[in-house]
């Protein structure tokens, strides 16, 4: 009786969950169809490019999740694509003469490739679009919105932030007996100076600074020759206006550092150079212009190195704080017949806690202000110097097709040369800075031509 | 039966033919078409492409970078192929010697066949670095040097020559090493045993076994060997590319690197387009050449 | 180096006699010691890849350098894995690698017997046309390539990056057959297959080819190696996700933020990649050598 019981009770469940399975296979079914339906009768997929940020893994499926809510929402698809950042400037090259492209992307020099695309291929303006965007104004900061804007056309919505500040080692600081961080170019020295120190045999075992983190070695000049009052061209971006004494003062500090105070590695303009493993193992004491997303790298990669590193505002100079910032942004290309869709998922992505979680996985500021202002980018010392170092954030991209041209971390081209040969070199200063000045003028006016 | 002749040739010569017109001669026309063009990708939209002349050529050839940079290039094939060559040459009579472990000693001395460049690249430059470097290291524990080598980045030249062209050639000679071996054994291993045997009885030391048996015998592997090596030492990219962009100083830069630069980072393809120009100018003579000796060869 | 060479293989002409067995100790151990230096030269970085490998990022890091795992690890091979679709990224350049290594050598075959043993119109033209592809680098073909392909519909394909591959390794694989079959076959063994009822094809398939195979081969692995150690025409042509080869793959722990934080997951997935051409070397290394020698060395 009992066992008779059991066995129907069994036979039941059985018949109960072949039941439910069978459901859930025809309900999945029906959805698959659903959704596969209106992708046949009128194509609703987008291809859609990034570089990689952060953590590969991480980033690759915080973008899947969310076109896959993009999806559920609109019924839009997403097909999403990597570019590896060593070809990606190849690649968005090949896209601006015509290769193939994607519906839209994550872009960076928008004023090079808008030149170099004309009006048949690489980024698009959208300006009918961008009402679409409510209190775009109030929501984005201003610097960010100008690295979408070229020539009064409206290209996209600023995503990500780069912003550079101070990074140094809070260990050789406590063990040196400092107090704090440097806040100007003299003290940079003064500190730089007691805590490099040299083996018996003059090998050098920590190097007392480091001009900057990325290895693109020019951006490290932008800040120094901004804080000593220059600019890099007029506002047209016709004019080049490098030769001045802005730029001799920049200069003749960063070639001081090198050769009279000897606190900075020779080597640092040198492809190969990579002051990242030597501050991790402490052979760097401090480094300026440092990318913020060593804040999240260390936090997450390097749990051990807890308390011993801090990030500060970048020390002040002769005329003021600006440090650099770079930005990327997201835009639609020129040849797709998708605009509307591209549009929509750029709306949707731009939303505050998308942004949040961009800004998040990328390790990149956001350009929204509200996500800025949350608690991921307060819950960290750092991160709050982060935030307040967007206050002498100043954009590194200038409004001239030839700009990535002139300032390409690549010798042979005109900003490289003039560090170079006035850093590495010490060549006479004036004569390099007109020398500079000079090429830098003839590549503003090859873009120029009408 | 002569028709029947002329079309099996056609045709199984047809695919060649056709891949080769189109991946090869077309892009190398393009190429040299573009070299005597205005074609500035920033002025492209503006001013198209008008004929210009020699202007490139001119323009490069004002540039003293440019200049160094044959002179690197010349320099660098040369140090590669003569070193290589003669590592080649004592690592395959090695390898052709009969003895215990000679397979495995064999595999070994192939594996850098099997590194990509790009990677051969990265692990080298790890080598190399001047701080974390195991070399500088073991030869310092080993007492041989007090301060670090700068492999990479010492910008102190002895004539035309420095550090970082050595540790950069080093680098070239490693990751072609295997191919110039397995010529040179192919070669060996030509070399009837009789004329060793001949060579014996007359007394032959193995110093003039090498002088007048081996050498002469390996001329035609050689020839075609050094041919190889020239022609692709003088388009060398990847490897300098990687390593040192052409720093330091310029000291390491060659003229692949510089046409690269030229088009991908100032959009100047008509400078890249001459600069290749120049480098198929120094290729031509060197297939010339090689092409004489060959018939000569054939006529002998 | 020279002068090692002299003094390693060829030091002290009187005593020595019949290779390096019968040398006296002296010579011996000379050359022993300068391959002993130059094995250290050629093995270092493959020892160093390896043993990165087997250790934590932070140990791969460590100044001065640790030259031996403190303990053995294979987490970098699972993160490796977990990081990059790796066996994905295999299975696209084998494909990739075997079937243009095949094509080239097919198409190869064909045109190099043709010029070896047929006079025809045209025939010097179209060596001189092989022989003249090889006059110009690499870059310098990278946008006329690219767009031929892109016309071709066929980016983002295998077929594309085949195409490209086979286009490339030609001009070498038919030079190199061309010298093995002037000089590894006698012009008799056509000639009296023809008279056998044999087609030119025949003669071709039939007798030509079966004994040509250590020729084959070692354009087989020419081809091969090329295709399989490019990286920037497969980052070109072939950049589309799961498409993606190995070599294009392991770029992308490189350019990746800092780069050192997977360091020993690079390495790792760096000697999983040179794995597959290790073995197929090893199976084909007899054929190598002998299809070597009797083409190029004589072309």
């Amino acid at each position: 009786m009992d066992k008779m019981l059991k066995l129907d009770r069994a036979r039941s469940d059985l018949m109960r969950s072949v039941a439910r399975g069978s459901l859930v296979a025809i309900t999945s079914a029906g959805v698959t169809l659903s959704s596969i339906a209106p992708a046949l009768a009128q194509d609703n997929s987008i291809e859609f490019w990034t570089q990689s940020y952060g953590d590969a893994l991480q980033w690759n499926a915080t973008i899947r999740d969310l076109a896959a809510e993009f999806e559920a929402e609109t019924g839009i698809s997403v097909q999403h694509e990597t570019i590896n950042w060593s070809v990606a400037f190849d690649t968005w090259l090949t896209v601006s003469r015509g290769g193939a492209a994607p519906d839209c992307a994550d872009m960076y020099w928008l004023h090079s490739f808008s030149a170099i695309g004309g009006d048949q291929y690489g980024p698009m303006p959208i300006n009918e679009y961008r009402d679409q965007w409510e209190n775009l104004d109030e929501n984005f900061f201003e610097g960010s919105l100008q690295d979408v804007t070229w020539q009064g056309d409206f290209y996209g919505i600023p995503w990500r932030g780069d912003i550079r500040s101070f990074i140094y080692r809070t260990d050789a600081f406590a063990e040196a007996g400092i107090e704090g961080p440097p806040e100007t170019w003299d003290e940079i020295v003064d500190i730089a100076t007691e805590l490099t120190e040299r083996d018996e045999n003059g090998n050098v075992t920590r190097w007392g600074y480091a001009y900057g983190t990325a290895t693109n070695s020019v951006s490290w000049l932008l800040p120094y020759y901004w804080q000593a009052g220059g600019d890099f061209m007029t506002e047209d971006g016709r004019t080049a206006t490098i030769d001045n004494e802005a730029m001799r003062t920049a200069l003749t500090f960063m070639r001081d550092l090198m050769w009279e105070h000897e606190v900075v590695d020779p080597d640092s303009m040198e492809a190969n150079y990579d002051p990242q493993p030597g501050f991790l193992a402490g052979d760097i004491a401090m480094i300026n212009s440092a990318e913020q997303s060593w804040g999240v790298e260390l936090d997450r990669d390097y749990p051990q190195l807890e308390g011993q590193w801090a990030m500060s505002l970048t020390p002040e100079g002769p005329e003021n704080r600006d440090s650099f910032s770079g930005g990327g942004y997201l835009g639609v290309l020129r040849g797709t017949d998708k605009v509307e869709q591209c549009v929509e998922w750029m709306e949707f992505l731009s939303q505050e806690d998308n942004m949040a979680t961009l800004s998040r996985v990328s390790g990149n500021v956001s350009t929204r202000r509200d996500v800025m202002d949350s608690e991921f980018w307060n819950d960290r010392p750092w991160k709050v110097v982060v935030g307040e170092a967007l206050e002498y954030a100043r954009t590194s991209q200038h409004p001239a097709p030839a700009w990535s041209a002139i300032a390409a971390p690549e010798p042979g081209a005109v900003l490289y040369d003039m560090m170079y040969d006035a850093v590495v070199r010490q060549q006479d200063l004036d004569e390099v800075i007109s020398r500079a000045q000079e090429r830098m003028q003839a590549e503003l006016d090859r873009s120029n031509v009408q | 039966m002569e028709r029947d002749k002329l079309i099996f040739c056609y045709v199984m010569v047809a695919p060649a033919l056709i891949l080769t017109v189109g991946l090869g001669i077309y892009p190398m026309l393009a190429s040299m078409v573009m070299s005597f063009q205005l074609y500035d990708l920033l002025q492209i939209n503006a001013v198209g492409t008008p004929f210009v002349g020699f202007e490139n050529y001119i323009a490069v050839f004002q540039d003293p970078r440019f200049v160094q940079t044959i002179v690197n290039t010349v320099l660098f094939t040369i140090i590669a192929v003569v070193v290589s060559i003669a590592m080649g040459l004592f690592l395959s009579q090695v390898i052709n010697a009969n003895f215990k472990g000679r397979a495995v000693l064999r595999t070994l001395v192939f594996v850098p066949w099997f590194v990509p460049p790009v990677v051969a690249s990265a692990i080298w430059m790890w080598l190399l670095q001047t701080e974390r470097s195991p070399i500088n290291h073991a030869l310092q524990s080993m007492g041989l040097i007090d301060t670090d080598i700068r492999f990479l980045t010492d910008p102190s030249t002895f004539g035309p020559f420095s550090i970082p062209m050595m540790a950069v050639a080093a680098v070239r000679v490693w990751n072609g090493l295997p191919v110039i071996i397995i010529f040179l054994l192919a070669g060996l291993q030509s070399i009837p045993k009789g004329l060793y045997e001949a060579a014996e009885i007359d007394g032959a030391s193995i110093m003039q076994k090498f002088w007048f048996v081996t050498l002469p015998m390996l001329r035609p592997v050689m020839s075609v060997l050094l041919a190889l090596l020239v022609m692709n030492g003088l388009g060398q990219f990847e490897i300098n590319y990687i390593m040192t962009r052409g720093g330091p100083q310029n000291l390491t830069n060659i003229m692949a690197v510089y046409s690269y630069q030229q088009a991908f980072m100032f959009f100047r393809f008509d400078y890249a387009a001459a600069a290749s120009g120049v480098i198929l100018l120094m290729t031509s003579v060197v297939c010339i050449f090689y092409v004489r000796a060959q018939s000569k060869d054939t006529l002998r | 180096m020279t002068r090692a060479l002299e003094n390693g293989a060829i030091a002290d002409p009187a005593r020595a006699k019949t290779g390096f067995r019968n040398n006296d100790p002296i010579t011996r151990f000379v050359v022993v010691l300068v391959m002993g230096l130059m094995l250290v030269y050629i093995l270092l970085p493959v020892f160093w890849m390896i043993k990165s490998s087997f250790q934590t990022s932070l140990e791969v890091q460590a100044i001065p350098p640790i030259w031996l795992p403190e303990t053995w690890s294979l987490d970098a091979y699972f993160d490796a894995g977990l990081l990059i679709p790796l066996w994905r990224y295999m299975f696209n350049s084998i494909v990739v690698s075997v079937v243009s290594a095949v094509i080239t050598t097919a198409i190869a075959a064909t045109g190099a017997y043709v010029l070896a043993r047929y006079r025809f119109p045209g025939a010097m033209l179209i060596l001189g046309m092989i022989l003249a592809t090889q006059l110009i680098p690499a870059i310098t073909r990278v946008f006329p390539v690219y767009f031929l392909v892109q016309d071709l519909q066929l980016l983002n394909t295998y077929a594309g990056l085949i195409l490209a591959y086979v286009g490339f390794s030609l001009p070498f694989a038919i030079l190199l057959l061309r010298g093995y079959f002037q000089t590894s076959s006698p012009p008799e063994l056509e000639e009296a297959a023809m008279i056998d009822g044999c087609t030119h094809f025949g003669a071709f398939w039939r007798v030509i080819l079966p004994i040509s195979l250590p020729g084959l081969a070692a354009v087989t692995i020419f081809s091969f190696l090329n295709s399989w150690n490019d990286f920037l025409w497969a980052s070109l042509l072939l950049s589309s996700g799961a498409m993606k080869t190995v070599q294009v793959g392991i770029g992308d722990f490189a350019s990746e933020g800092g780069g050192v934080q997977y360091i020993n997951a690079f390495m790792a997935a760096c000697v999983i990649a040179t794995i597959p051409a290790l073995i197929l070397f090893f199976f084909v290394q007899r054929w190598l050598v002998s299809g070597l020698t009797a083409g190029a060395v004589k072309g």
